[in-house]
C-alpha cells in the first residue's frame, strides 16, 4: 500500500466513474466499443483502474487528486472527458469502494464525500443498497427491515458477534461494509501474466526422448517470455501428465543460471525418476510410463527482476556441472531432499554440530561456529553419530540399571552396556556425567542430560546420555 | 608431490594429465598397494567406521568431490577434523531400493563415493556399477562387502585411550588394521595406526611411544607391525 503513499490504518480514497446507460446487460457491440473508449478515457487520468463491472470502474483518487487540484477538480474534468464521448457519467469520492459506489448513484454528476464524513453517508444510506452487493442477497435486506434495522447506520450499530452469529459469513461482510470496512483493496494492477508454456501431446508420447526435445523447446518459449519482462525465476516448476491420469511435479533450481538445454535435461531426468529401475525391467529401454506424456507444463517460479549473477570471490566451493548434474539426477530420483551438502556448525551436541542442507540450498548451520559452546564434550570428535539416539541400557556390576540423581551423582560405576538389538558388552573404562541443561527459558524444548564416555571390551568407545532416567548412545567412537 | 588436480568438471578420461591413484593420508599410503587409492576400482572395508573416513580425507581435501551414501551416522564433524572439505562433500543417507542407479549417477560427479548398500548386491549390479567405474575416474569405497574389491581393509583390534574409571576423557585410540585383497594388493599386510592420534589426525604408531596402559607389544595372535612401516609422520 505504501505504493500509493498511504499508511496503515488510513482508509484509500476511491473514486468511481459510473456510466448507467452503458450498465445494461444486453448490449450490443457499439456499446462494448464505447465502454472500452470510457476506460481508456479514465486510464488517462490514471494508470491503474480497476473495472468493477460492465460501465463502472474504480480507482485510487489520492494521488492524482493531488496532480489535477482536489478530487472535486479531478472528478469534474474526468466526467467532462467521458461526456466528450457522448456518454453521460456519474463520479463519487469516497473512502473505500463501497462508499464510492453509492456516492456516484447520487443525483449529481460528481459527489465527493469528505473523508470524515464517510461513515455519517454510509449510515444514511438504506440497508436495501446492501442487494446490489452480490455478497447480501435479497433475504438479508428483508431480514434487516423486518427487524426495523431500515439504515445502514442501524445495522453497523449492533455488535460485530451478534451479527455473525445471527447472519453467518455474509452477513458479516454486510456489516463490515456498512461499517465503512471494505472487504477488499482494488485490484487495480494488471493481473501478471502467464508466464508458464505448456505442450500437450495428441497421442500421448511414450518415448522420453521427444518429451525432452519438446521441453527445450517450450524452456526456450519460458525463457523469451521471463526476458521480455525483465525478470528470472528462481525455480521452476516441472509438471507431466501421464495419460493414467498420474502427475509428476517437481521445481528444479533455476536462479536464471540454466539453459534450455539444461531444463530439458531436468525434465529428462524427472521422468526418468518415474521411471521402473534398469535392474527389474527388460529390454525395452526409453519408456516413460505407461501410457505415455499427454501433457508437459513449465511455469517459472517466485519470478524476481533479473539483475545477473555474481559469484563470490572466495570461500565458495562451486559445484562443477559434472557434480550438479549427478546430485540433481539423485535428486530427481529420491527428491529434493535426499542429498545434502554438510555445513560445520556450533552447539553442544555432537548431532547440533552439523547441519545437513539440501543441494542447491542455501547453505548455513542452525546453530552458528566460533562461539565457545560451553558444555560440549572436547577431544576426538565421534566416527559415527546415530541420526535417532539409539536405546541402551547400562547396568553396574549387580545388575542394576545405572542412575544418575538431580545432583548429577551416580547410582553405581557402569558395568555393562547393552545397545538395543546387540549383545551386551563389559565397559573397561568410563568418564562422567557431564550435566547438560539446555534451553530452560523453553518449556517445549528444555532438555536435561547427563553424558558419558564409556570403552567397551570390544574396543569401542561411545558417547551415551541420560536423558529422562533413559539411556541413550548418541555416537560411537570407532 | 602434490598435484594440482582437475576440478570435477573436468571430462572423464583414463590415464591423460590425471594421476592414476588419488591420495590417501601418509600414515595410510603403507595399507594401499600404489601408495593410494586406485581409480577405477572398488576398495572394501570391512565395516563402517573413522577408517572409512580417514580414506577419504586427503583426496577431499585435495579437490577431490566426495560421496557418502547410505550411512545416515557417518560422522561429518569427524571427517572434517581428518581433512574431510564438507564443501566438496554429498551425502545421501537414503538411497532406497534404486541405490545402484543413485551410486551410478554420483560416481558420474564424484571421483570418490563412500557407500555402505541398503541390501547385498546381486552379482549383475556389481558388474554394472565396476563397469561405469572402469568407464570414469573413480573410486568406490565401500564399508561391508564386496567380492571383487581390488582391495579389503579391516581393523583387527582397537584400544582407546584417555579413560580411566570415572575420570580422563577419550583422547587417541590405537588400531590394528589389516590389509588384504587381490592382484598387486594380494600380500597381507598389517600396519598399527593412531585412529585418531591426539591432535585429531592419523599417525602411524610406534610401539615405543605407546602411551601407559596399551600393551607395549601386539596383541597376542597377530603379526608384528610390518617393516618399513615404523616411520612416525602426520598427514
Amino acid at each position: 500500500m505504501s505504493a500509493r503513499g498511504l499508511t496503515a490504518g488510513q482508509p484509500s480514497r476511491i473514486m468511481v466513474v459510473s456510466c448507467p446507460e452503458l450498465r445494461d446487460p444486453d448490449q450490443d457491440a457499439e456499446a462494448a466499443r464505447r465502454h472500452e473508449r470510457v476506460i481508456a478515457i479514465v486510464t488517462g487520468f490514471c494508470p491503474d483502474v480497476e473495472v468493477v463491472e460492465r460501465g463502472m470502474c474504480a480507482f485510487g483518487v489520492r494521488g492524482p487528486a493531488r496532480y489535477y487540484g482536489g478530487e472535486q477538480t479531478l472528478a469534474a474534468r474526468v466526467t467532462a472527458a467521458v461526456a466528450d464521448l457522448g456518454v453521460r457519467s456519474r463520479a463519487g469520492v469516497a473512502d473505500g469502494l463501497f462508499a464510492a459506489l453509492l456516492a456516484a448513484r447520487g443525483r449529481d454528476p460528481v459527489t465527493v464525500i469528505p473523508s470524515p464524513g464517510t461513515a455519517r453517508f454510509l449510515a444514511a444510506q438504506p440497508v436495501s443498497v446492501l442487494a446490489d452487493q452480490d455478497l447480501a442477497g435479497q433475504d438479508l435486506v428483508a431480514l434487516l427491515c423486518r427487524l426495523g434495522l431500515r439504515t445502514l447506520g442501524d445495522f453497523a450499530a449492533l455488535p460485530v458477534h451478534d451479527v455473525a452469529s445471527r447472519f453467518g459469513h455474509a452477513g458479516e461482510r454486510a456489516h463490515r461494509l456498512a461499517r465503512g470496512l471494505d472487504s477488499r483493496p482494488l485490484a487495480a494492477c494488471p493481473p501478471p501474466a502467464d508466464l508458464s508454456v505448456a505442450r500437450e501431446f495428441d497421442p500421448p508420447e511414450p518415448r522420453a526422448g521427444p518429451v525432452v526435445f519438446a521441453a527445450k523447446a517450450l524452456a526456450e518459449r519460458m525463457h523469451d517470455g521471463l526476458a521480455a519482462r525483465g525478470l528470472t525465476c528462481v525455480r521452476v516448476q516441472v509438471l507431466a501428465t501421464w495419460a493414467d491420469g498420474r502427475e509428476s511435479s517437481r521445481r528444479w533450481r533455476h536462479d536464471g543460471l540454466l539453459s534450455a538445454a539444461a531444463v530439458a535435461d531436468r525434465v529428462r531426468w524427472q521422468l526418468d525418476g518415474w521411471r521402473p529401475a534398469p535392474i527389474d525391467r527388460g529390454a525395452h529401454d526409453d519408456h516413460c510410463a505407461e501410457g505415455g506424456v499427454t501433457l508437459l507444463r513449465l511455469a517459472p517460479d517466485q519470478m524476481v527482476r533479473a539483475a545477473g549473477q555474481q559469484l563470490a570471490l572466495w570461500g565458495e566451493a562451486v559445484p562443477g556441472d559434472r557434480v550438479a548434474r549427478a546430485a540433481m539426477r539423485v535428486q530427481a530420483m529420491l527428491g529434493h531432499e535426499a542429498v545434502l551438502r554438510p555445513v560445520l556448525g556450533g552447539g553442544r551436541n555432537v548431532s547440533d554440530q552439523v547441519t545437513p542442507t539440501p543441494f542447491g540450498d542455501r547453505r548455513e548451520p542452525r546453530l552458528a561456529a566460533g562461539r565457545p559452546w560451553p558444555g560440549r564434550v572436547r577431544g576426538a570428535a565421534p566416527g559415527l553419530v546415530f541420526p535417532a539416539a539409539r536405546a541402551a541400557e547400562v547396568t553396574d556390576g549387580s545388575g542394576q540399571v545405572v542412575t544418575v540423581s538431580g545432583r548429577c551423582e551416580l547410582s553405581a560405576a557402569p558395568a555393562r552396556l547393552a545397545v538395543r538389538g546387540e549383545p551386551p558388552r563389559r565397559v573397561t573404562g568410563w568418564a562422567g556425567p557431564w550435566p547438560l541443561h539446555e534451553r530452560w527459558w523453553d518449556p517445549a524444548a528444555v532438555r536435561r542430560r547427563a553424558r558419558f564416555q564409556l570403552v567397551t571390551d570390544d574396543g569401542r568407545a561411545w558417547l551415551a546420555v541420560v536423558q529422562d532416567g533413559r539411556w541413550l548412545v548418541e555416537a560411537g567412537y570407532w | 608431490m602434490p598435484h594440482p588436480y582437475p576440478a570435477a568438471s573436468a571430462p572423464a578420461c583414463r590415464g591423460g594429465g590425471i594421476p592414476p591413484v588419488l591420495p590417501v593420508l601418509s600414515a595410510l599410503r603403507g595399507l594401499l598397494p600404489r601408495g593410494g587409492l586406485v581409480r577405477g576400482s572398488v576398495v572394501a572395508v570391512t565395516e563402517f567406521g573413522l577408517l572409512c573416513l580417514a580414506l577419504m580425507a586427503a583426496a577431499s581435501a585435495d579437490g577431490a568431490w566426495c560421496a557418502i551414501a547410505g550411512i545416515p551416522e557417518a560422522g561429518v564433524l569427524a571427517a572434517a577434523g581428518l581433512g574431510l572439505d564438507t564443501e566438496r562433500t554429498l551425502l545421501v543417507p537414503a538411497p532406497g531400493p534404486a541405490w545402484p542407479q543413485v551410486v551410478a549417477s554420483l560416481l558420474d560427479g564424484c571421483e570418490l563415493v563412500l557407500l555402505r548398500p541398503p541390501a547385498p548386491a546381486p552379482v549383475q549390479v556389481r558388474q554394472r556399477l565396476e563397469a561405469t567405474l572402469r568407464r570414469g575416474r573413480g573410486v568406490l569405497l565401500l564399508a561391508g562387502d564386496w567380492p571383487g574389491a581390488q582391495v579389503r581393509l579391516r581393523v583387527v583390534t582397537q584400544r582407546w585411550t584417555g579413560l580411566g574409571d570415572g575420570h580422563g576423557r577419550l583422547r587417541a585410540c590405537c588400531a590394528e588394521v589389516a590389509a588384504d585383497g587381490r592382484g598387486e594388493a594380494a600380500v597381507a599386510r598389517t600396519c598399527r595406526l593412531w585412529l585418531p592420534a591426539q591432535d585429531g589426525g592419523i599417525a602411524l604408531a610406534d610401539p615405543a611411544d605407546l602411551p601407559a596402559g596399551l600393551p607395549s607389544g601386539p596383541p597376542a595372535g597377530l603379526p608384528g607391525t610390518a617393516p618399513g612401516l615404523r616411520a612416525v609422520s602426520a598427514g
